[in-house]
């Protein structure tokens, strides 16, 4: 019952960034057009370069648009819905806004989340699924019920990654006042996943796959789909790091709250 | 006792929270430079020039594009802050100029960045990453006064965007969108010369190019010298246009203020 009625709760918050979202209608035009612009650059960035080239380490324009369609996508997930997050240090704990959330009868990191849902991150959603739609049709892959399916799965958990990455971070403000700086160097790394992991050295590798997984937000879900041969089990390894990702930075998330509560702030 | 260590533990968190922000942004140019490393290593793996650049050439391009890519934006934050706030219906009372006061405060915050950031970055630029030195002295001379140039040209388009906080809120967006124009036509990401034709033409009507794209060019040589003297006059003219044009918004956006009875 409780699953139902944090569904219920999160419509209410959502009613309520709806009517914003309607009063200020050249605002959220302006924050949709500036991440497509954003999203542009990055794009026509990579088709001036394969107008000079054939493939990029083996990859073809069009297998590396469906990385960067597949990192588009997951990261829209997170800017719409999660970025709250951001924002725990310096809007709720030095504000102190915080312990308006600790004494409502709801889950705090649910109300934190649910207190925002970023009008910016729609333009970006938007042209994910364009370049999506555009790589999957020239790729050259054959898609199927099965990867298609798979594919949607893959996105959803390189959302749940990029999210859950954050939280961890964002969680260290509980001891740290503001931890936005160490989110946003964190979170830099994952610009390294909008090309093909095998570009880098093994060091960036290792770090990118095994330590902040963001290698899994976008190569290895395009790669298993792009060459199941040899990173097939990619595709059920990604939704496994989600998971773990999630359990763990919740469970850190709860280990920060219990010291902020403890010292009475 | 107690209160003491609070005081002492609250001050740690207060220097770290500055501190924080110097390191997160040297690991963020750090990853910045690595991955262009990484991605024109692999451009260049079957190939040996592009648009007449070879490998060595297009690294020293890039990263001294990237290091003065950072310098294009700055005060606009601060007028759109202020304008957001109303705090900048005080700051007109004021015995001076706004906007010659903000284009100041920019200049003295890009040299003492261009000492604390950009130094240790272009030391492993040099030492780590390949870049080359200037094509030559003069040309390395040139380049100082192109780039300052280019710099002053980022920061009066910067204030256009500042002020445009007077017309909407969502000034973050604006932001975003500025960095996607400028990251496409300044050359901060890519020398333009790799652009196909029709967006060359494009990019050359714009002022943007004059940001990064010219003075790194003259820094590699793809702008010969006997052309140094066309391309910095192309950019005064484009720094004064500029000016000109903020002074325009902004005599614009204050009546607006008045209006509404500051």
């Amino acid at each position: 019952m409780t699953v139902w009625r944090y569904a219920r709760l999160y419509l209410e918050f959502v009613k309520q960034v709806l009517k914003v979202w309607l009063e200020y209608r050249v605002d959220f035009f302006i924050g949709a057009l500036s991440t497509i612009v954003i999203q542009f650059a990055s794009l026509l960035f990579v088709t001036v370069v394969f107008e000079h080239i054939q493939q990029l380490n083996g990859w073809s324009f069009y297998q590396i648009l469906l990385i960067y369609g597949i990192a588009a996508t997951g990261r829209s997930i997170h800017l719409i819905f999660f970025d709250n997050l951001w924002t725990l240090g310096w809007q709720y704990i030095r504000t102190g806004n915080f312990d308006r959330l600790l004494i409502r009868p709801i889950n705090p990191l649910f109300h934190l989340i649910a207190d925002r849902i970023q009008q910016d991150g729609v333009g970006q959603l938007a042209i994910g699924l364009v370049v999506l739609i555009v790589a999957a049709t020239h790729d050259g892959t054959v898609w199927t019920p099965i990867n298609l399916s798979l594919l949607v799965l893959l996105i959803l958990s390189s959302g749940v990654i990029f999210s859950a990455v954050n939280l961890f971070f964002a969680t260290l403000s509980f001891w740290m006042v503001d931890s936005l700086p160490v989110i946003f160097a964190t979170f830099s790394l994952s610009d390294f996943a909008r090309y093909p992991l095998t570009i880098y050295n093994k060091g960036i590798r290792v770090l990118l796959t095994w330590i902040i997984p963001y290698g899994f937000t976008a190569f290895y879900p395009a790669a298993s789909i792009l060459e199941p041969a040899k990173f097939g089990l990619m595709a059920l390894i990604t939704p496994l790091v989600a998971v773990i990702c999630s359990v763990l930075a919740y469970l850190f998330w709860n280990v920060g709250l219990r010291a902020y509560t403890s010292t009475g702030n | 006792m107690r209160k003491y260590i609070e005081i002492f533990k609250s001050q740690l968190q207060l220097d770290a929270a500055y501190n924080g922000w110097f390191w997160a942004n040297a690991v963020a140019s750090v990853i910045g430079l690595l991955i262009a490393f990484s991605f024109w290593h692999a451009v260049y793996r079957n190939t040996t020039q592009i648009a007449n650049m070879n490998l060595p050439k297009m690294i020293s391009y890039v990263v001294i594009a990237m290091l003065l890519g950072n310098y294009v934006s700055g005060v606009g934050n601060r007028l759109s802050e202020s304008i957001r706030s109303g705090e900048v219906a005080i700051e007109l009372m004021k015995p001076y100029d706004l906007l010659l006061k903000l284009i100041w405060i920019d200049l003295g915050s890009k040299v003492s960045a261009s000492v604390r950031d950009s130094l240790p970055l272009l030391v492993i630029g040099y030492a780590f990453l390949g870049v080359q030195a200037p094509v030559s002295l003069a040309g390395g001379a040139l380049f100082a006064v192109s780039a300052m140039l280019g710099v002053l040209i980022g920061t009066q388009f910067d204030l256009i965007i500042g002020v445009l906080a007077f017309w909407t809120v969502n000034v973050w967006g604006l932001r975003v969108l500025r960095r996607g124009i400028l990251s496409i036509f300044s050359g901060a990401l890519i020398p333009v010369t790799l652009f196909p034709a029709w967006l060359l033409h494009i990019s050359e009507v714009l002022p943007f190019q004059s940001m990064v794209y010219t003075p790194v060019a003259i820094y590699t040589g793809a702008i010969p010298l006997q052309a140094v003297g066309m391309t910095l006059l192309i950019q005064a003219v484009w720094l004064i246009g500029l000016y000109v044009l903020v002074r325009l918004i902004w005599s614009v956006a204050l009546r607006k203020v008045v209006i509404f009875g500051g």
